[in-house]
């Protein structure tokens, strides 16, 4: 009698524990790499203008490395108002009369890239042995342990999420499309005479 | 059949193989004209003319489905890029370094995975995928032009990049080939129907879709010996 309460207790503990919503995505304030983002992450919609423009403070996407996350230091050379101006653009499917389909696109990476992180201090130390790698495979051979080292780092990968992977899918299909149409015009074209 | 004849049909079909399965035609000009040995010659199906390669320019963060030429010139430091790569499922992607102009001394580098791979997970995984993970990475710091293209394992890849100073950046040439036996496969489309056959023995092989979909199995057929089939 008593398991079955238990259970019953636990699951519904879990399911009214506040959940974190998507983690690696965004994280807010220069925090300088101390903590992971994934404790306190927050979605930032590209396609709608940002509540509170006047704040300078940008949400980085993290680009992960590992085990690591790395936040984003100091300010990009652009102001936060122009890439959330740009983000406020219609989405890519509705782009409609305003917009053509490559600045909807361009606008979306460029809002996108605005949010990627400039670490210094956590890539310095992978950096410093790809520096010595490539100055090794300039000269034209690479040291075994240099080899193994570099073989030891963890994989490069890029946090993102599968939501904006398939926007970026279906913005490239998009252009894909387009261009078979094109192709296909010029065959028309061709045909015709 | 005749042992003459197998020997014939094999000899012919090992010349048909040798043509790699891209489309060829023997173009049959006027008798004096008759070349005996114009199957040895024969020339790759021509493009319609006038038809040119597509060309634009490559974002830092970018999504590419398409065949054709790609440069990314970084007007600012860009030091945190990847492009993705995705084709049919049934073709292989080759990446051709046209131009690269990047300072490997500096920290600018230029790697191609032969895969993707997101937040740490790969796809293909390491267990579906034929090359470990050390030779899924390809340099071009490390390798140089010594390695000029790069045919993907499967219908995905995707760079990496980092370029420091203003102005520097590369030019690459994509292509898709056809892959006869698709093994790991990532769909374009949430929708659509596709016939995965295991050619080859002793292979772990995927079909992965990025959106929430509904799989309906069809056919399937795991094994002759136990009669594992369901249709």
């Amino acid at each position: 009698m008593r398991l079955p309460l238990l259970v019953s207790a636990g699951v519904l503990l879990v399911a009214l524990l506040p959940c974190p919503p998507c983690r690696a995505l965004l994280s807010r304030g220069p925090v300088p790499g101390a903590r992971p983002a994934s404790q306190h992450p927050q979605r930032l919609d590209f396609f709608q203008p940002s509540p509170q423009p006047q704040q300078p403070q940008a949400r980085p996407v993290l680009l992960r490395m590992g085990e690591e996350y790395f936040l984003r230091l100091g300010s990009l050379n652009k102001s936060p108002a122009a890439p959330l101006a740009a983000a406020s653009s219609p989405p890519a499917g509705s782009s409609g009369s305003r917009l053509s389909p490559d600045e909807v696109a361009a606008n979306f990476f460029r809002a996108l890239l605005q949010q990627l992180p400039l670490p210094r201090r956590p890539l310095d130390s992978p950096a410093r042995p790809v520096e010595r790698g490539a100055e090794n495979a300039l000269g034209g051979r690479q040291e075994a342990p240099e080899r193994e080292r570099r073989a030891e780092e963890p994989p490069i990968s890029l946090d993102l999420t599968f939501h904006l992977l398939r926007e970026v899918l279906e913005m490239a299909r998009a252009e894909q499309l387009a261009q078979q149409a094109h192709s296909n015009r010029k065959l028309m074209e061709i045909i015709g005479k | 059949m005749a042992p003459t004849f197998k020997l014939q049909c094999h000899f012919i079909l090992i010349c048909l193989m040798a043509l790699r399965g891209e489309s060829r035609y023997l173009e049959l000009r006027e008798a004096v004209d008759h070349d005996p040995f114009l199957l040895f010659s024969a020339n790759l199906k021509r493009e319609l003319p006038g038809e040119q390669l597509y060309r634009r320019a490559m974002r830092c963060l970018d999504m590419l489905s398409l065949q054709g030429q790609f440069t990314f010139t970084a007007d600012r430091p860009q030091l945190h890029c990847a492009a993705f790569f995705i084709a049919e499922p049934e073709e292989f992607i080759t990446i051709h370094y046209e131009l690269v102009s990047i300072d490997c001394e500096s920290g600018d580098f230029l790697k191609v995975f032969d895969g993707w791979i997101l937040k740490g997970e790969k796809f293909p995984s390491s267990q579906d995928h034929p090359l470990p993970m050390t030779e899924r990475y390809i340099d071009f710091c490390e390798s140089g032009l010594s390695r000029r293209s790069i045919r993907s394992s499967q219908n995905v890849a995707m760079i990496f990049f980092r370029v420091h100073e203003p102005g520097n950046g590369f030019t690459l040439t994509i292509k898709t080939d056809p892959n006869l036996f698709p093994c790991n496969v990532i769909s374009q489309t949430p929708n659509g129907r596709f016939t995965l056959v295991v050619a080859h023995k002793h292979r772990n092989c995927s079909f992965s879709i990025i959106y929430p979909v509904v799989i309906k199995i069809s056919d399937l057929t795991l094994g002759h010996l136990n009669g594992l089939q369901l249709k």
